[in-house]
Formats: structure tokens, sequence, C-alpha cells
């Protein structure tokens, strides 16, 4: 069912005052069908602009985004996203916001209720169909977001710093719950994110990015096999050579964030 | 469910199955006090009963809340004053959802399409600030001193708050959302019904509110000026009469249909934003 997404040298750029901003160069790279990819670069290097090129948000780019295919301009259900904030609409409730994502898809109504359900289940909120978004916490909207993405079951979903605003707590269960969630519905997920950690800990690729203009600066594979242990000495390593690929910033960068 | 994925706080925030229970507390919590609204009518009443009991002004002018009240059950028993009062309310409630209904739907499309906006824009501008009752004699000439002028007349009233508020209203719609809906493929008529209405209904709600008072002060208005029947007639031939308990029955009849008309809009309001959790004030 899951096709490959091609990111095929695409590049993008913002004109501000007459002035050319380069915001994306080359930026080559595909996903397999099934794959947990993250994208992981400093603030500026373009990671969240890759993610609205590949939903259909912008069009405005050259080279080609392809899945199953077809070119990328406009958005589809085909691929999902999770946005940071949970961009659940307040005014409805938790089961009508999931269904909202199914409006123009074409299945009988018995089918749109029963899927729903079942991803309602599966980010464990059964029970809370019925409650409006103020009513839960940040990480109960982000699983609701979650199973929004999912609910038309497409190739691809596009994560983009999903746990980002959530407590560290509640960010460890979510990952543990992200890996869970994309073992038992088998679909592409891409997330991107600015924490070496979490990047490692879920994915089974990391394309790292640089700033100024935002390229990739490696492809490292994550060989970790079972559950992985944020301790251990290969998790260790292979932190290392992500940071190394970032670049000195990053380096100072995640000194501080270690330090504070 | 498996309890281990819960967050913590999520346990903490309410239990599976009754979602409500936060927001009961929260109201119930609001409605403490209230009691101190009653304090100033009464004040009132007891100057308006020593005004007149020691005649501070001259009873003519100002007759006892007693005889005020007798001459209530006056007009009800033999001048039957239900009829005035039902013809005033059936104007206000017509008036209200013509104007209503104009005011959101042209609003919903000048607030969608920015030409529509510039179309309407300079025309809607000047209309708005000849006030309804400069417009009555034109209109009472052309449609006769009926029903229907005033009706036209009223319904300008409540179409402008609702209008620019329903407008103001799809315009602060956050970007996101709209975002969002592009993701969902919705269509422009799913984004309207889903979306953008819903998104603006407080706007709108708070507009519909304020547009019953006017209309309600409005007719009264209306009445006085042009017609043989409905409160607002009643009251100015009190005056003219010097039927001052009369009028004083006019006014204050008035004055608790206009509470109500408020407090039933703000129940409305209540109910349809439901789903909105904001500041209730402190008790």
């Amino acid at each position: 069912m899951a096709h490959d997404l091609l990111i095929k040298n695409v590049s993008k750029h913002y004109v501000v005052d007459g002035v050319r901003r380069e915001v994306l160069s080359h930026v080559d790279f595909a996903v397999k069908a099934g794959e947990f990819l993250t994208i992981l670069g400093p603030s500026g290097c373009g990671k969240s602009t890759l993610l609205r090129l590949i939903i259909g948000l912008d069009n405005d780019y050259q080279g080609d985004i392809v899945l199953g295919g077809r070119r990328v301009v406009v958005s589809g259900l085909e691929r999902g996203i999770v946005f940071q904030d949970h961009r659940l609409l307040p005014w409805l409730t938790l089961e009508q916001n999931i269904a909202l994502a199914l409006a123009n898809v074409d299945w009988s109504a018995d089918k749109k209720r029963s899927t729903v359900r079942e991803h309602i289940a599966l980010v464990g909120l059964t029970g809370y169909e019925k409650a409006y978004p103020h009513q839960l916490s940040g990480g109960m909207a982000q699983r609701a977001a979650i199973a929004r993405g999912l609910v038309t079951q497409p190739d691809v979903l596009l994560l983009d710093e999903p746990l980002g605003a959530l407590d560290a707590l509640t960010r460890v269960r979510l990952q543990e719950e992200l890996l869970r969630i994309w073992r038992a519905e088998q679909v592409s997920m891409i997330m991107v994110t600015h924490d070496i950690d979490e990047a490692i800990y879920v994915s089974n690729r990391i394309v790292v990015l640089q700033a100024h203009p935002g390229r990739v600066a490696r492809i490292i594979d994550v060989e970790l096999d079972g559950p992985r242990n944020r301790a251990d000495y290969a998790f260790n390593e292979l932190r290392r050579e992500v940071i190394e690929a970032m670049g000195e910033e990053a380096e100072v960068h995640h000194g501080a964030a270690l330090a504070s | 469910m498996n309890v281990e994925t819960l967050t913590p706080d999520a346990r903490l925030v309410l239990a599976p199955g009754k979602p409500q229970a936060v927001t009961a507390t929260a109201v119930s919590k609001g409605t403490g006090g209230k009691w101190i609204g009653a304090i100033l009518p009464l004040l009132i009443l007891a100057a308006w009963q020593a005004a007149s009991t020691y005649q501070w002004i001259p009873p003519v002018f100002l007759p006892t809340p007693l005889r005020t009240l007798q001459s209530f059950w006056d007009l009800l028993s033999r001048q039957s004053f239900e009829v005035d009062f039902g013809i005033s309310i059936a104007l206000v409630s017509q008036a209200f959802v013509y104007g209503s209904l104009a005011g959101v739907a042209l609003g919903v499309a000048a607030g969608v399409s920015k030409r529509f906006e510039y179309f309407l824009g300079p025309t809607f501008d000047t209309i708005r600030h000849v006030p309804g009752i400069a417009w009555l004699p034109l209109i009472i000439l052309w449609l006769g001193v009926g029903a229907p002028a005033k009706i036209l007349v009223i319904s300008k009233t409540v179409f402008f708050p609702v209008f620019l508020n329903t407008l103001q209203g799809i315009r602060s719609v956050d970007r996101s959302y709209i975002e969002l809906g592009q993701v969902l493929t919705l269509t422009r008529w799913q984004l309207l019904v889903k979306v953008l209405l819903p998104a603006a209904l407080p706007n709108i709600m708070v507009s519909l509110r304020y547009g019953a008072g006017l209309a309600w002060a409005f007719v009264v208005v209306a009445e006085g000026i042009a017609g043989q029947e409905g409160l607002g007639f009643l009251i100015f031939r009190a005056q003219s009469l010097l039927l001052t308990d009369q009028l004083l029955v006019c006014m204050v009849v008035i004055g608790v249909v206009g509470f109500t008309i408020d407090r039933l809009m703000f129940l409305v309001q209540k109910r349809a934003l439901k789903w909105k959790q904001g500041f209730e004030g402190r008790t």
C-alpha cells in the first residue's frame, strides 16, 4: 500500500524586500515505504519549510517531490500531518475533530465511524470521544492530532516537532507511543525535530540538515536493534556522530542544552 | 486503555466519560454572590417610594409604586395592554430575525471576499451613519405607518452591528486553521461551515445580543413616532394625557422585557459557545 517518497533536488527561496534568501538548497533524499525518518537540524535550516512543501501547503519550489509516481503540488489525503501545536478545532469534540479528516473520503458512514473509533483507541484516548480540546492535556491533544493525521490511512505521516511543546516526561512517553503506533500502522513517518536523542530513539534514518541555506549535511543510518537504551554505548556513539554532522554550531548548542 | 500510556496530567484533568466535570465546577463557582444584583433595584424602588410618599415630586409627575402597579392592572384588564405588548414583541422579533440573518449572510460574504467588501463598503458605511430615526420618515412615506416600515428600519438597526462583527469575526480566524482545512482537503463550503463560521461565532453572538437590545429600544421610538399601537405609542399617549402612572408602567415593562431579552440571548450565547473556555471573572 505504501509508496516511497522521493525528494529530488529540491530548492526553495523567498524574496524579501528584493533580496533573494535561499531556504533550501538541492535537498535530495528518499523515504522508503514504511520507514521512520527524522529530519534533524538547527533552527533556520528549513526543516519545517520542507514539510510544508511535502504536505502541499506551498508549491513554489524547484525540483521534484514525488509520492507514488506523482509530483506533489497540492495537499492530499495520502499525506497526513501533525503540527507542533495540536491544531484541534476547539469547537469540535475529539471524535468530531478526527472525523473531519474523513469529510472528503469516499467511505460509508459506518466505516468512517468505526475507523475513527479504532484510531482513538490506537492513540489510547478511548473514553474521551466527547471531550473538547480545552479539556485535554497537551499530551492528549497531541495524541488526538496523531489520530487525525492517521485516520485517512495515508502513505506518509509528517510530524512537525510534534513533541516540542510538551514537558520532558510526557515527551519520552509519547516517543514510545509514536513507535508503537508506527509499528501498528506500517506507515512512513517523517518527523522534524531538533532533539538529537529523540531522533536517534525513534528513527531508522536521520537526515541531518545544516542552515543558511538549508542543505543535507549527512544521512545517518540508525542501526540499533530492539528497544533502544539512551544510556548504552552504541547510542552514545550515534549521538557523537550526529553532533559531528551538525557542525560546530550544534556542538555549542547541544553542550549548552546539556549544561542547563 | 493502558493506564501507563496516559500522561500523568491527563488523569488529573478529567476522569474518562465525564469530560464535563471540570467546566461544571468552574460554572458553579461563578454563580455565587449573584444576589447583590438585586440591591440597586431595591434601593431605587425605596427612593421612588420615598419621593412619592413625601411628595418631593408632585403625584401628577410621580405616582407611588403601588398606584403604578394598580394602573398596570387597569391597563391589562380594561385597555387590553397585552395586545399592544404583543404587537411590539412581534415587531421586534421579526425585525431581529431579518436584520440578523442578513447581517450574518452578508458579513460572511464580505469576510470571505475582499472584493465584495470593497463593493459594499462605501455604500454601507454611508447608510450606517444615517440613523434609523432619520430613515423612518422617508420609509413611512413609501410604506405607510404600518408594521412593514418599522420592521425595515429596526432591521437596519440590527443589521449593521451584526454585519460588522461577522465580517471582523471571519477576518480574525487563525491562519493555521485555514491551513488545516487545506491539509484536510476541505471544500470552500466545508471550510465555511466547519471552520470559519464556528471560529467567528463568538463575535457573531456578541453582536446578536447587542443587536437584540438595540432592536427593542428602537421599537419604542419607532412606535412613538408612527402608528396607533404598541408600547411606544402607549408611552407617548400617556405623556400627552398626563397619565404618568401609565407612562411608568410602560417604562418598567420595557425595561424588564429588555432585561429578559438580554438574559435569554446570554443563555443562547453560552450554549452556542460551550466549547469555549474563557475567563469567567472572579467572585
